[in-house]
């Protein structure tokens, strides 16, 4: 028996690059561990300070190691500098949702229930409500997301994108079903997103198996290669394209698949939602800028028109439906779905500009939307958050503070110049000019315009109502939750006014390798 | 018999002598028990004198049985993958790494048992 | 037999391979018919095992033992158990509703199949006619079996990805158990002399309840005792047990006097 046997070697790592995954997953599970071994008293300094250590660990490998540009563990994983500007950029996001996830002061025990198996509505429910302690699996649960997204963004085959994926997913489940307040509605928000998202999952597996079928790999590499090479039928590799894309698509709230956004953004934890909004974000962007721009390649008349379509649904979706909302996380969902709308024109720029500029409105839009939810976490009653918008008239008279901040974030979302929303819509648009695709710049700027109504009509409701009986008391944040405001408003301000030293990093890093 | 069909052979073999002593036990049940049925009425009953049945047949199992099916999932999931590695973790060109990539995906689904344990997942009570 | 092996590679069938998918492949259709036909949740479940174990051998047929094998051991040893247990927690009645939630949803399910159906029937045709089959031989040949190429797959190409699927899992069981599991505190758990307090507090009754009544026409758990005055014993009865009365038939004699 002569089998040629080829000699197995394993993949050459390169540890120090991807030590941030590492750092974070190691972490994650040191995190399991504490939850099962030590007391229940301790563990929520313990994981906060282990996440914390962890991230920020992770943020400062990413900045040493800035400078590679490699492919590692067998061509799997492409740490170029899109990856790594994203991997900073989810931890310094994460870093800041983490901060206000792990806010206790604003009532007992902070956000998440204590035991999540306890039926909803039942007396030993009402009782764990009222005690002061609350589950930590959150934390864990967290950096495992934050892992799976760095992953996500690095992936240079379809299969690890697959699995990435999946890891990233699974902790937002279960993190949208932990609420403290509202049980029946978080627990509804997370079914919800599960079942979508499972349907999602399948639907980009579909869509691997099709362009494996098409081109004999599902390496981001030998696919554009197959593009260029291949004298076979295109059916399979457009049906694969368009399922990988929906897949990618539905995780980044784009309009025919945005249906999930407003329930689960409302029922889940307001802290998880701000995270969701920021991460999720940043993740599925960065997975869906790699795959249309390093593996299709040389499709873009293909799939232009269709994903432009797309950005154009999603804007118009995202403006009109929010100019209906009556409910503060409904309204910030569906401003969500029109910011990707505008993401998808930077990346339909489809050029190192587009690339650039999409980096650059994903750390913008990521930070303002942090700290909008973390205003969010701070307007409440006895019954916990009130975030019905006719709760909010008048709020301007109770604690200027806090709606003056909120109305800066406001305004940003707005693209009103000197905050960063300008800076990142500028940026988009002209970018997409670049790439010849002025017709999605005029409906970006009309559905600026229609957004700039809900936005506006809460500041106006803030500032010029008297405050009634019901207008509820904004809590004084905690330090966790004032560093995240501080943080957030800050970094809104400052990539407002100079927004010079982001875009030349953007730029710098807007270079993939194949 | 040889080849690849082949080596199933003596799989297909092992159903076909399992099937043939169980339908070979039932038969010789068959054939040597007396057949005088009892004729009362209420032989055929669940229960011959006691509680009627009330209700249906089915019972709600309880939570626990989902944990442990699951439990049982991801561990059969592992062992999958141990099959691949334990053809090749011997082969020169690995040396410890492959022993030491298994035994990382090993140990941490062994927190996911240790979790359990210390969550008094595993008690029955 | 093994060249005719090679020749199933290339597109036709071994006698052994025939014999053995005309006998699953109607297995596996009458499986998936089936799960679609039964009323009840449990037995489609158990339609949909046949299928999948049906489908099992076909991977092994067809030159897939470790995807069959994978097929067998955990779509429907673990995962379609799993499955059931979920049905039993739900319930089994609850699967019976047939009204249609969405308007329309009936006739928009019935096109999107048909539809279905074309694309797949296309495709056969298409692949009956111009595509010539490749089978797996030369790739399970590379690294001496089929096993073996997996392994070499999974420990160097996609490692990364390997070992992140641990973590995936360990998710899984993490969050399966913080939804289903209460984990009991300490503070809830009574001591033995908790117990015994509680037993003898006023208003509880510390001896044992009766047993209930032994009559010649019933011994049944369910027949209540006679207190001295005549009236039924609650006690004696089990509060989950519905109270017997004995119907004419019951209380004749049972025939089993001969």
């Amino acid at each position: 028996m002569t089998i040629a046997q080829d000699a197995l070697q394993l993949p050459h790592l390169n540890y120090g690059a991807l030590a941030p995954m590492l750092i974070l997953f190691g972490a994650a599970a040191v995190g399991v561990l504490i939850e099962a071994f030590v007391p229940r008293r301790s563990r929520y300094a313990l994981q906060l300070v282990l996440g914390l250590g962890a991230l920020v660990a992770a943020l400062i490998v990413v900045i040493t190691e800035s400078g590679t540009r490699e492919l590692t563990a067998g061509a799997a994983i492409a740490l170029d500098g899109p990856a790594l500007f994203l991997q900073g950029s989810l931890a310094a996001l994460g870093i800041v949702a983490l901060l206000l996830i792990a806010e206790r002061t604003l009532e007992p025990g902070g956000p998440f229930v204590a035991a999540a198996a306890v039926t909803a509505g039942t007396e030993e429910d009402r009782t764990q409500a009222a005690r002061e302690d609350a589950g930590t699996e959150v934390y864990p649960l967290l950096l495992f997301a934050l892992g799976g997204m760095m992953l996500f963004v690095s992936a240079n085959d379809l299969l690890t994108m697959f699995v990435a994926l999946e890891v990233f997913s699974l902790p937002l489940y279960l993190m949208c079903g932990l609420a403290r307040r509202r049980r029946l509605l978080s627990q509804e928000s997370a079914m919800k997103y599960f079942l979508l998202g499972s349907f999602a999952s399948a639907f980009f597996l579909f869509g691997i198996a099709m362009l494996y079928g098409f081109s004999g790999q599902i390496s981001f590499a030998g696919i554009h290669s197959a593009i260029q090479t291949s004298t076979q039928s295109t059916t399979l590799l457009y049906i694969g394209l368009a399922l990988v894309a929906l897949g990618l698509l539905f995780k980044a709230a784009a309009a025919p698949f945005h249906v999930w956004i407003p329930d689960v953004y409302q029922g889940a934890p307001t802290p998880i939602t701000a995270f969701m909004s920021a991460c999720t974000k940043v993740a599925a962007f960065g997975a869906l800028i790699r795959v249309l721009y390093v593996a299709f390649q040389g499709t873009d008349w293909d799939f232009r028109p269709v994903i432009g379509a797309i950005a154009v649904l999603t804007m118009l979706v995202g403006s009109i439906l929010s100019v209906t909302q009556t409910d503060i996380k409904r309204l910030l969902a569906y401003s969500s779905i029109a910011n990707a709308g505008y993401i998808l024109v930077g990346v339909l720029g489809l050029s190192k500009d587009g690339l650039s500029s999409t980096l650059f409105y994903l750390v913008t839009y990521g930070f303002t939307v942090i700290a909008a939810f973390g205003v969010v976490t701070l307007v409440r009653d006895a019954d916990g958050e009130a975030t019905h918008l006719s709760r909010w008239a008048g709020l301007g008279r109770r604690s200027p503070l806090y709606a003056g901040l909120f109305t800066f974030l406001m305004l940003a979302f707005a693209g009103i110049p000197l905050t960063s929303g300008f800076t990142g819509k500028f940026a988009v648009f002209a970018a997409a000019i670049g790439g010849g695709q002025s017709w999605l710049v005029v409906f970006g700027v009309v559905s600026s315009m229609i957004l700039a109504f809900p936005y506006l009509r809460v500041v106006v409701m803030m500032w010029l109502s008297e405050p009634g009986e019901s207008t509820p008391t904004v809590s004084i944040p905690g330090a966790l939750t004032s560093a995240t405001l501080a943080i957030g408003g800050l970094a809104t301000l400052v990539l407002g006014v100079v927004p010079a030293p982001l875009l030349d990093l953007t730029n710098h890093a807007a270079q993939f390798i194949r | 018999m040889s080849g690849y069909l082949g080596s199933y052979a003596t799989l297909g073999l092992l159903i076909v002598v399992g099937a043939l002593v169980f339908v070979g036990a039932f038969s010789a049940n068959r054939l040597l028990s007396p057949s005088a049925p009892n004729p009362a009425p209420d032989k055929y009953r669940n229960y011959e004198c006691g509680l009627d049945p009330v209700g249906g047949d089915w019972a709600q199992a309880q939570i626990r049985y989902y944990l442990y099916a699951f439990l049982y999932v991801l561990f059969a999931v592992e062992s999958v993958f141990l099959f691949p590695w334990a053809v090749i973790y011997d082969r020169p060109e690995f040396g410890a790494s492959a022993v030491v990539e298994m035994g990382i995906f090993v140990a941490v689904l062994a927190l996911g048992l240790l979790y359990a344990w210390r969550k008094r997942v595993l008690r029955w009570t | 037999m093994s060249h005719s092996i090679l020749a199933a590679a290339a597109g036709q069938m071994g006698t052994g391979e025939k014999v053995f998918f005309w006998i699953f492949g109607p297995l596996a259709l009458i499986g998936a018919i089936g799960m679609v036909w039964a009323r009840n949740a449990v037995h489609s479940a158990l339609f949909l095992v046949l299928t999948m174990l049906s489908l099992g051998v076909f991977y092994v047929l067809q030159a897939g033992p470790f995807i069959g094998m994978v097929q067998i051991i955990v779509y429907t040893g673990a995962i379609m158990m799993l499955f059931l247990f979920v049905l039993m927690l739900v319930g089994r009645d609850s699967s019976d509703a047939l009204i249609e939630t969405l308007r329309g949803q009936r006739t928009a399910a019935i096109l999107i199949g048909l539809g279905f159906a074309g694309l797949v029937c296309t495709a056969i045709a298409r692949a009956m006619g111009s595509v010539s089959a490749k089978g797996l031989d030369a790739a399970n040949q590379a690294n001496g079996g089929n096993v073996q190429g997996i392994a070499a797959l999974l420990f160097t190409k996609y490692v990364f990805a390997f070992e992140v699927t641990s973590a995936l899992l360990i998710t899984a069981a993490v969050g399966a158990m913080i939804l289903a599991h209460v984990e009991r505190r300490r503070e809830n758990r009574l001591s033995q002399v908790d117990l015994m307090k509680a037993r003898f507090a006023p208003g509880n009754y510390p001896g044992p309840k009766p047993g209930p009544g032994v009559y010649a026409t019933s011994d049944s758990v369910a027949t209540p005792a006679l207190l001295p005055d005549g009236t039924f014993a609650d006690r004696s009865v089990s509060k989950i047990l519905p109270t017997r009365e004995l119907s004419g038939a019951e209380s004749a004699p049972k025939g089993t006097e001969r």
